[in-house]
């Protein structure tokens, strides 16, 4: 489990993990849409294989639909890859989506660092909702309030 | 919470002097002269980020009373503060997923 608080002050979502698995295997996970589908959809979810599109190299789209197992309602999930080192780096721009909240694109940003055998991956998510310049600069007021709120 | 809420909550939020204003009125109640004296700026400078912040429901300004001393609501603020820890919760989940994926194919290939 990550240590790190639920709110970093900036309006992003940084998780870091080890995986006990070499950094070849945990890029793979990630790019090979076999393997993707194994595990990106939440509980109760599906994210079935042949619903997943992706074009590994600059530029190309990174596609999934999550569908709910009892309903079979679906979500399609679109990203764009804009950076790619493999099998260090992966970062995905999402396209917007207005119905969550989330009208700018966001940066799903994966590094991969090779701990010989084992990996430590640095995700970071957003910025949300808001991606101007200006957002970058408000983390320690954020962190204060929320400190106050019990956040 | 209703999407526009959330927007205009972290766009309140993207502002140096908002953050500050109302990092000062978390220490409670304030005038706009209060509010404006750490600032080099104008009166309506101040009034103008404070119009942007009750519209985005983090402050509340007393309607009746001459200098209309603002104070903070925080609810908006917790929204935000929850709506991001949803977005972690999420990622969460995710990784321990991608986490046991990769232990049962080390098992697989051991």
């Amino acid at each position: 489990m990550s240590e790190s608080p639920a709110v970093t002050g900036d309006s992003q979502v940084h998780i870091t993990r080890v995986f006990d698995a070499p950094r070849e295997e945990v890029f793979r996970a990630w790019t090979d849409p076999d393997e993707v589908a194994a595990w990106y959809g939440p509980e109760h979810f599906d994210t079935p294989r042949e619903q997943i599109t992706i074009d590994l190299r600059v530029g190309g789209r990174y596609e999934l639909t999550m569908v709910r197992r009892d309903n079979g309602v679906e979500f399609p999930i679109g990203y764009e890859i804009v950076e790619l080192v493999e099998p260090e780096l992966i970062v995905l721009r999402s396209d917007p989506v207005p119905e969550i909240g989330v009208h700018e694109p966001t940066f799903t940003r994966v590094e991969l660092q090779d701990l010989g055998g084992r990996t430590r991956m640095v995700l970071t998510d957003g910025p949300y909702p808001d991606s101007g310049p200006a957002a970058a600069g408000w983390s320690s007021a954020f962190d204060k309030l929320a400190a106050r709120l019990g956040g | 919470m209703p999407t526009d809420q959330l927007s205009l909550t972290f766009a309140a939020l993207a502002d140096p002097t908002r953050r500050s204003i109302l990092t000062r009125l978390a220490d409670g109640e304030a005038t706009v002269n209060e509010l404006a004296e750490p600032f080099e700026m104008s009166l309506p400078a101040i009034s103008r980020h404070l119009k942007v912040l009750e519209r985005a429901g983090l402050i509340v300004r007393s309607r009746d009373a001459q200098w209309r001393p603002s104070r903070m609501d925080p609810e908006p603020l917790d929204e935000a503060v929850e709506w991001m820890q949803s977005r972690k919760r999420t990622w969460e989940a995710r990784m321990d997923r991608l986490d046991a994926h990769l232990r049962r194919r080390g098992e697989r290939h051991e």
